[in-house]
């Protein structure tokens, strides 16, 4: 009880302290800047308005913008990035890293804190792969479990521990899961040499590595004790939705004569005629359509008795629902109905 | 999910709305009779009204004021009152019985298909069973009827042909009443005729005959159709006969011929008579073929179903009951008696002369009728007023304006 108000005391006074010593510092600021109400407030830091790479200050450019490349995270002027990597892929300007970037990576950071942008970027590169739902486990154990799994995985690549491994465990993974959702996408990829991501420059050509070990196509054989990259406790296998059915016109029904059996021939005088007519063999037509319509209208109502099914029916055909509305009152009624012009 | 012969028929239109009890047939036949004697009635009763009064207004505008003038109506006003004598049940059917023979002779002459004829026959007694020949006569209803039976059975002429051949009768008039008859049929075309199903059981009676028949088999257990062969070979000739040794080729003429009994039957009383709207055309040319060669009927049946099946036994008393409504006809026997014809036409004569006094005086002029109906049709009895008529037509002219401003008027023709 008596802890909590002096808690609160404490912290309300040390952000009194905090925004009493940011005060004076930020007003003289605001004094001394020129262009306060131009300048987006997101960059006010002064360090960030200056390029590391030309030098160039805000000051002398007002529309200078700065981009990051994911490769390495180091900031740089637009202008210099189209300097720089007009031609191609290049050498990260920056004293001490050599990471070959591509001006297409390039693009305006959206946290301010690179750490905050990169952390972004890895969490949405393993969520992407690691897409998991609580369905897929058998248990909420085994969820739990693989969510910590998944954690542990992320906190690796932010805080660069055995990278190499976890991008290469991740790489098998996703290839893992595409070919479980689609089986002929990993036959097509058979035959053309894999790319990767790395590229090394070389004399002004690019030359590409070839595939890790890991990311070779294997034959469909050895699936089973494929390294698939992780292993998770209680995932349920995949099952692949069951082919499609070809599709029936009929929905299912189909003409089953009761009291005949459609012959491929009958021996009549009166229809050698037809039978042998080139006019009607040319056009298609086949004897058996017509044998099969005479025999079915033969039977067509062989075991149907009117009076009694008209009886079981209880109404007499005279329901309302007969025909059109117009056409039903006509024939109940004795009014005609005039025919509607619509203009 | 399998459908059979029977499940097919059942999904048509022809079972559906055309096929009735002979109660209830007798009971629509009678409501549609009293319909239309009120209708004739109150019409009538209108019209004399109406002329009545034309009449006093001519004869007060003509100035004739004497106390003789004033007196004359009277004696005319009693005799006007007289009821007007309609036609009964019986007699419209008798009356709509004659159209359909006079159909079956129009066809002939017009050298149409069976078909046609068949389908516009049914188109008439379909007609007639919920309109009566008081409201709309025969005589234009029948040509109108046929000239639809061409359209729906693959056999069409264009109106003025088919106008050609009726003498002093117009296209306008053929096609006056057509919406009228469409509207009583309901919309529906379909009339499932028996003439294919008689030349299928044919075709399968033929095989038997030959011993080469396939299908099902009913009649013992292990029979081939050699042993069928023999065994419809030695079929009697007749009814109630001893079983007598055929040939083959005897066998076969002894079926062409049922055949043809069966057909004619087919196309003059199965068509006169009630038989589609009570029975199945398969149960029609079953029993037919009863009629012509009955042995072999019964053999046939006996393959298809077992002899002692309840089926069985329904299947032959309908079948007899259905027999027994055809042969009733007067055309059944190719030799009737010029008596009883006579008597017949003499008859129908009297009531045709009858229905001329007891016409709906509404319905008369079909083709004003159909005229009235049309658009811009300018003031009849039962049409649009003058103003409606303008504004539609108004209505209707800017419509194709703002078309012809979008899409461009139309081409002109080469």
């Amino acid at each position: 009880m008596s802890k909590q108000p002096t808690r609160a005391n404490g912290a309300s006074t040390k952000r009194l302290a905090e925004d009493g010593g940011a005060s004076p510092l930020s007003k003289s600021l605001h004094g001394l800047s020129l262009q306060h109400a131009s300048r987006p407030p997101a960059v006010a830091d002064s360090s960030s308005d200056i390029c590391p790479v030309c030098k160039s200050s805000r000051y002398l450019n007002p529309n200078m913008q700065f981009k990051v490349n994911p490769e390495c995270y180091h900031k740089m002027c637009e202008s210099c990035v189209d300097r720089i990597f007009s031609h191609g892929p290049a050498p990260c300007p920056i004293a001490g890293c050599a990471r070959t970037l591509r001006k297409a990576k390039f693009r305006r950071q959206t946290f301010e804190d690179l750490k905050v942008e990169r952390e972004v970027d890895i969490r949405r590169r393993v969520a992407g792969a690691m897409n998991k739902k609580e369905e897929d486990f058998e248990t909420l154990m085994d969820y739990n479990d693989y969510l910590e799994q998944v954690e542990e995985i992320t906190w690796n690549l932010i805080l660069k521990v055995d990278v190499e491994a976890t991008e290469g465990r991740l790489r098998r993974w996703e290839d893992h899961q595409k070919a479980e959702l689609n089986p002929n996408a990993r036959r097509r990829e058979f035959d053309s040499s894999v790319p990767t991501d790395h590229v090394v420059l070389k004399k002004g050509a690019t030359q590409r590595k070839t595939a890790a070990p890991a990311s070779t196509p294997q034959t469909i054989a050895n699936e089973m004790n494929e390294d698939i990259g992780f292993k998770f406790h209680g995932l349920k296998k995949r099952v692949a939705p069951p082919p499609e059915a070809p599709f029936d016109p009929f929905g299912g029904w189909s003409i089953a004569p009761q009291y005949y059996v459609l012959q491929d021939d009958y021996e009549v005088d009166w229809l050698t005629n037809q039978k042998n007519d080139v006019k009607h063999s040319v056009g298609g037509y086949d004897m058996r359509d017509f044998y099969n319509r005479s025999l079915r209208e033969a039977f067509g109502g062989f075991g149907v008795f009117i009076e009694d099914e008209i009886n079981a029916r209880g109404t007499p055909s005279l329901d309302p629902h007969v025909g059109t509305k117009q056409a039903a009152s006509v024939a109940v009624g004795a009014r005609d109905v005039n025919m509607d012009d619509v203009f | 999910m399998k459908l059979s012969e029977d499940d097919i028929y059942r999904t048509s239109t022809q079972f559906n709305h055309w096929s009735f009890t002979t109660q209830q047939l007798a009971a629509q036949r009678l409501k549609t009779n009293m319909q239309a004697t009120e209708r004739v009635k109150a019409n009538v009763a209108r019209q004399r009204a109406q002329r009545l009064q034309q009449a006093e207004s001519d004869s007060l505008s003509s100035g004739v004021e004497n106390g003789s003038g004033a007196n004359t109506p009277l004696p005319d006003r009693s005799s006007d009152v007289k009821e007007v004598d309609c036609l009964t049940a019986e007699e419209e059917l008798m009356i709509v019985d004659e159209f359909c023979e006079r159909a079956l002779a129009l066809g002939a002459h017009c050298q149409f298909p069976t078909e046609v004829t068949a389908s516009c026959v049914q188109f008439l007694r379909r007609f007639y069973l919920y309109n009566s020949p008081m409201t709309y006569h025969g005589q234009n209803i029948s040509r109108t009827a046929m000239f639809l039976a061409c359209k729906t059975e693959n056999a069409h002429q264009s109106v003025e042909t088919f106008a050609t051949n009726f003498s002093k009768t117009t296209a306008e008039q053929i096609l006056a009443p057509e919406y009228v008859i469409v509207q009583g049929l309901r919309f529906q075309f379909d009339v499932k005729h028996p003439f294919r199903g008689l030349k299928g059981g044919h075709l399968e009676l033929v095989e038997m005959a030959r011993g080469s028949y396939e299908g099902p088999n009913n009649i013992e257990d292990g029979m081939t159709s050699a042993d069928l062969q023999a065994r419809m070979l030695t079929l009697p000739r007749k009814a109630h006969e001893p079983s007598a040794k055929t040939s083959m080729q005897d066998m076969e003429k002894r079926l062409t011929s049922a055949y043809g009994f069966a057909s004619h039957i087919l196309k003059n009383a199965a068509l006169l008579t009630d038989a589609y709207f009570l029975y199945t055309p398969s149960h029609i040319w079953l029993s037919s073929h009863l009629l012509a060669d009955e042995p072999l009927t019964l053999f046939y049946l006996s393959i298809k179903l077992p002899s002692h099946s309840p089926l069985y036994i329904k299947l032959l008393s309908t079948l007899r009951s259905c027999a027994a409504l055809l042969s009733s006809h007067r055309t059944f026997n190719a030799q009737r008696s010029p008596d009883v014809d006579a008597k017949h036409k003499a008859r129908v004569k009297q009531l045709i002369e009858k229905l001329k006094s007891c016409r709906d005086p509404d319905k008369v002029d079909l083709v004003k009728l159909n005229q009235a109906q049309k658009r811009d049709a300018v003031e009849g009895e039962g049409g649009f007023d003058e103003s409606k008529a303008k504004r539609r037509k108004v209505e209707r002219e800017t419509y194709q304006k703002e078309s012809d401003n979008f899409w461009g008027p139309e081409l002109p023709k080469a």
